[in-house]
């Protein structure tokens, strides 16, 4: 039998373990729970033959692997999330025994309780504005530049108009974000992710998370869906409810 | 658009499906999270840096847990 050790999900706070009876872990391993003054720990069983340091430093190599890990952690953090307040912990949170579980709640319990109080009732939505590459426009090719001093200002004409552009997306975005910021508990913004991660050709300019009261998710929705539909220039996409990822920070 | 209803997970429905997060979303929020500590590593998707990740710090926190549980063993 090879060795195990304990992967740490989340901490919750009134969990009522049996909502948990039948969730999987990793490779089909139970959930359970490691309960430690009040505090629950979601666990389950992983062999250190994959969540050891060695195989660790390979694994997190390879993209494949930390999608599984990602989809499954996340996976699990939504069926707690979904019965209990919980912080999720940041992927790859490996213990050797239940100890060492009590021990990590212990030396996280002052931010723990924090985080749990900011985030109890609420969830995590994210609010993305893009903005379509140069929708100011080139000089039509079919006029071609009569001279060279006209093809340089027509040249500065255009870059102008995409700094006019790139300037409003940005006041667009600091617009749409101070809105979800005032329908919001708190809010972050991320960085803007490239778009040769998202695969598309719209350039990025808010990658804005959100808490939410869960009371309040309509107005939210409606609040930026309207915003959206103010500035035509860009696109407004509104994602969620999350569990509170972003506002679970431990520091 | 995602319409995913928390509750939904409660009675039974999966996450993933027709609003799965993506995982660009997902790592954003995974790795750039937690517990804050020097040393890092960054992962990449497509040849593009994605998010840092404090993989000194992981590696150092499950040796010193290990190697206090193997002190600890008979």
């Amino acid at each position: 039998m090879s060795a195990t050790a304990r992967y740490m999900f989340a901490v919750a706070r009134d969990l009522d373990v049996a909502q948990l009876s039948g969730a999987r872990g990793f490779q089909g391993a139970a959930l359970e729970t490691v309960e430690h003054e009040g505090l629950a720990a979601v666990v389950c069983d992983v062999d250190l033959a994959e969540f050891g340091e060695e195989p660790l430093i390979r694994n997190l190599e390879d993209l494949d692997w930390v999608e599984h890990v990602a989809r499954t952690h996340n996976d699990v953090v939504w069926r707690v999330a979904a019965v209990s307040t919980c912080a999720p912990l940041r992927l790859v949170t490996v213990c050797a025994d239940d100890e060492s579980v009590r021990d990590k709640v212990d030396s996280l319990r002052s931010g723990l309780e924090g985080v749990l109080d900011r985030i109890e009732g609420r969830q995590e939505w994210s609010v993305k504005v893009l903005v379509a590459p140069r929708s100011g426009g080139e000089p039509s090719p079919d006029t071609p530049a009569t001279s060279g001093a006209d093809y340089l200002r027509r040249k500065r004409e255009a870059s102008d108009r995409r700094r006019d552009l790139s300037v409003d997306a940005m006041r667009i975005a600091r617009e749409v974000h101070d809105l979800a910021h005032a329908h919001a508990v708190a809010s972050r913004r991320l960085a803007p992710q490239d778009p040769r991660l998202t695969g598309r050709p719209e350039a990025m300019v808010l990658n804005g998370a959100y808490l939410v009261e869960a009371d309040a998710r309509d107005a939210f929705e409606a609040a930026v869906h309207a915003a959206g539909e103010q500035h035509p220039a860009v696109t407004v996409e509104v994602e969620g409810p999350w569990p509170a990822y972003s506002f679970a920070v431990l520091e | 658009m995602s319409d995913i209803d928390l509750h939904a997970t409660a009675t039974g429905l999966q996450p993933t499906g027709a609003g799965q997060v993506s995982l660009v979303d997902l790592l954003d929020r995974l790795l750039g999270t937690g517990v804050v500590l020097s040393g890092e590593v960054l992962i990449s998707l497509a040849g593009v840096d994605l998010v840092e990740i404090r993989l000194n710090a992981l590696l150092t926190s499950v040796r010193a847990d290990m190697a206090r549980h193997e002190g600890a063993a008979p």
